[in-house]
């Protein structure tokens, strides 16, 4: 299944990109998603300990498996005010 | 508990809200809080700062606080714009009210709301130096 990924803030600098679509197979964690984007954008690795995940507008972590259609965001932490 | 949200581009119109104010017989409290942009970012000097925002989770991770702040009971209402995009220096990029009984409350609230916004809701922001301002505003083309 394919799995839409967005890069927010600096994030999307690091990456190289805003967004990308990454496959996986059934029953991929959050973490196994993860695994393969830091392959792709090793400059995301570094920053792993920071990172926030959503699924959709909700937050996740590294054990939520992903269904089809389901639209991951990676970002840095927030800084609204 | 009645709830306004706006995360907007445009210039946070202040005095508009505060006439636009509604509050019943019993409220003997509305508290409502300005955040500025400063002129400095740590020690380096700004002229505005670049907000992003993750839209559509902002408004949802904006309406989850404003459920808890619910749950309190003693709040009538409140008013929340955000301001995305460049928001110079001297310019409000946050504009939060809060209505209720009593002032220990809705200041109270008033802070609740702020704290817990900058721990769950996605917007960040870029510094703008006199040097880098002509650089486009935003990295992500649905902020």
């Amino acid at each position: 299944m394919t799995i839409q990924v967005t890069f927010w803030s600096y994030f999307a600098e690091l990456a190289g990109c805003s967004e990308t679509v990454v496959t996986v197979s059934e029953a991929t964690s959050v973490d196994g998603l993860l695994s393969i984007l830091y392959q792709a954008h090793p400059a995301l690795a570094e920053l792993r300990r920071s990172t926030l995940i959503a699924v959709g507008v909700e937050y996740q972590d590294g054990e939520y498996v992903l269904k089809a259609g389901d639209h991951v965001s990676l970002f840095p932490p927030v800084q609204g005010g | 508990m009645k709830r306004f949200l706006s995360i907007t581009r445009d210039p946070i119109d202040e005095a508009g809200l505060v006439a636009d104010r509604t509050l019943s017989s019993g409220m003997g409290a509305a508290v409502y809080f300005s955040g500025v942009v400063r002129g400095q970012e740590g020690s380096d000097a700004i002229v505005a700062l670049d907000y992003s925002c993750f839209v559509s989770m902002a408004e949802h991770q904006f309406h989850r606080l404003f459920d808890r702040l619910a749950e309190r009971g003693s709040i009538e209402s409140v008013r929340l714009v955000h301001r995305i995009g460049r928001v110079a220096v001297g310019e409000s990029s946050l504009w939060i009210e809060v209505v209720s009984a009593h002032r220990a409350g809705a200041f109270a609230a008033c802070q609740w709301v702020i704290d817990e916004m900058k721990q769950v809701v996605p917007i960040w922001k870029t510094p703008v130096t006199a040097a880098n301002a002509s650089s486009p505003s935003n990295p992500n083309p649905t902020a």
